[in-house]
């Protein structure tokens, strides 16, 4: 269960990026968040990690307040949430095996666990022929698909996708799509944040727009993306 | 525990490793920076050397009436030996210096033939003063101005040697304050040199270090490889700045022997061959790893 109660963040240049937003979302939704750029969406997100810290209001995960976690707790934080960036976010010099098997590492694995585990994960995402690639020799849908595999190796409760689709073509967007949607079958709370309306409608989940740091529309069920 | 260790020095290794082209640069100017450092370990001895060679010729001579008892001669001697400062006292009798004298003018005619008509021996016994210091003669002549025996003593040529020996003072002190200045001026620089290099090498892996924070990495966990991999940028620049020192070494030694006699570069370096080795390892891998540690400490407030 994530909360956020009256939360703004406002960043340095004073330019507010959330304005008193109030959020409930439960273990196990698929959660949508659209809007245009610089409504939020990523700041949401970062708050969440803890990258950032919210200049006001209170988040708490699983009853947790994070902004009041100590820098050693914060590692602890992120292994429990797997995270997707636009822009992949991967160890350019590490190959596809060992981005993955890093997040296991950092959370203590044996090496016989990672030796298991990584190919498993791999696999889930079809990329057990490119182990030994880097970053650089795959794909940008690979990439992407790479960055999942990662964000899934220590299977995290809460999946934060920010704007995953965004540098793909139609067809890749739609592999990593189905591929959250899996992911959210085996219990994972799924949020994707995203301007992308195909992958909005297709999903037809919770959907909750945002406009100006605010949230405008809050569409439960069957959600649409609506501007 | 030992997994850990074995995790993180592969991970450094790799590192390393994957980055050939920037670890190739980053040993280099850390190689240089030790070339540096021995070499200012060569100054650091010449100067030494010619600081001692200066200190050597300087001494004190006591010299005795002719009718001064031979007991009371020694027993001076024992007193000056007694002495902390002093280094070594020898006694020259009156046949020795004699003896001395003829052999240092032998080639001098008149010299020996005024030697020849003297019947008595003209010259007096006399204790020759060594200081372990330079600048502790003055007090050794105190000390035998105070001295029971002082009425046999004719003469001390401290009084004419003062200024001879104030001046080697001088430049030996201005040898040693003037090296140690250059040296800590020229380390500063190097330090400073490697720790920048370092810092650019990790400051390009800025985003890796973000992303590791990012997937959950905790600080000790990001920090352990890059600190192997700053070490090994010591360890190869070690063995790359020894490789080359030696054969230089070997080269400027037959011209510094010119120019200073009696100096061994070679012979110096060679016999020490053991602590140099370690010591530039030792310094190669602390800079590394020191300048490593502070630079990544600032990549990783994410």
């Amino acid at each position: 269960m994530i909360e956020l109660k009256d939360v703004s963040s406002i960043y340095d240049d004073d330019f507010m990026a959330l304005d008193s937003v109030n959020l409930e979302i439960k273990d196990g939704e698929f959660v949508s968040l659209v809007g245009p750029s610089g409504a939020g969406k990523s700041t949401l997100l970062r708050l969440m990690t803890r990258e950032l810290k919210p200049s006001h209001g209170e988040i708490s995960i699983d009853g947790i307040n994070i902004a009041e976690l100590t820098n050693a707790e914060v590692p602890l934080l992120r292994r429990k949430i797997g995270t997707i960036f636009q822009d992949f976010k991967l160890l350019s010099r590490k190959n596809a095996f060992e981005n993955v098997a890093f997040a296991l590492e950092v959370s203590g694995a044996e090496p016989e666990e990672i030796g298991e585990d990584v190919p498993k994960v791999l696999n889930i995402v079809g990329l057990n022929d490119k182990v030994k690639n880097f970053p650089h020799q795959l794909s940008g849908g690979e990439k992407q698909r790479l960055a999942i595999a990662r964000a899934l190796i220590h299977r995290p409760r809460i999946l934060l996708a920010d704007e995953p689709t965004g540098n793909l073509d139609m067809v890749n967007s739609y592999d990593v799509v189905k591929l959250l949607m899996k992911i959210n079958e085996f219990g994972t709370t799924v949020i994707l944040a995203t301007h992308n309306r195909e992958v909005v409608n297709a999903v037809g989940r919770r959907v909750i727009s945002m406009e100006k740091g605010k949230v405008v529309r809050d569409q439960i069920e069957q959600g649409k993306y609506i501007i | 525990m030992r997994k850990a260790f074995k995790r993180i020095f592969r991970t450094g290794w790799l590192n390393f490793k994957r980055n050939s082209y920037l670890s190739f640069g980053t040993t280099g100017v850390v190689a240089l920076v030790l070339l540096l450092f021995s070499g200012l370990m060569v100054l650091n001895y010449v100067s030494g050397q010619i600081v001692a060679g200066l200190e050597d010729k300087v001494d004190v001579s006591v010299y005795f009436k002719n009718d001064a008892p031979e007991d009371q001669v020694m027993s001076v001697k024992q007193d000056l030996e007694s002495q902390p400062d002093v280094a070594r006292v020898t006694y020259i009798s009156k046949d020795q210096a004699l003896t001395d004298f003829k052999a240092k003018h032998a080639g001098d005619a008149l010299i020996q033939q005024s030697l020849a008509e003297l019947s008595d021996n003209p010259l007096q016994s006399s204790h020759n003063i060594k200081a372990k210091n330079s600048t502790q003669y003055a007090s050794i002549v105190t000390f035998l101005e105070g001295n029971k025996f002082r009425p046999v003593v004719d003469k001390i040529n401290f009084y004419e040697n003062e200024a001879v020996i104030n001046r080697v003072e001088s430049i030996s002190n201005g040898v040693s304050n003037w090296g140690l200045v250059v040296t800590l001026v020229l380390a500063f620089i190097a330090v400073l040199v490697t720790f920048n290099t370092i810092r650019l090498t990790i400051y390009n892996q800025k985003n890796e270090i973000e992303i590791m924070r990012l997937v959950g990495g905790s600080n000790w966990h990001i920090k352990a490889p890059y600190l192997i991999e700053g070490g090994l940028y010591g360890v190869f620049a070690a063995a790359i700045a020894i490789i080359i020192f030696y054969p230089v070494l070997w080269f400027v030694s037959s011209k510094a022997s010119v120019l200073i006699p009696g100096i061994s570069l070679v012979g110096y370096f060679v016999s020490n061959v053991f602590q140099f080795v370690l010591i530039i390892f030792a310094m190669g891998i602390a800079l590394g790893i020191i300048s490593s540690f502070i630079a990544i400490r600032r990549f990783l407030k994410v």
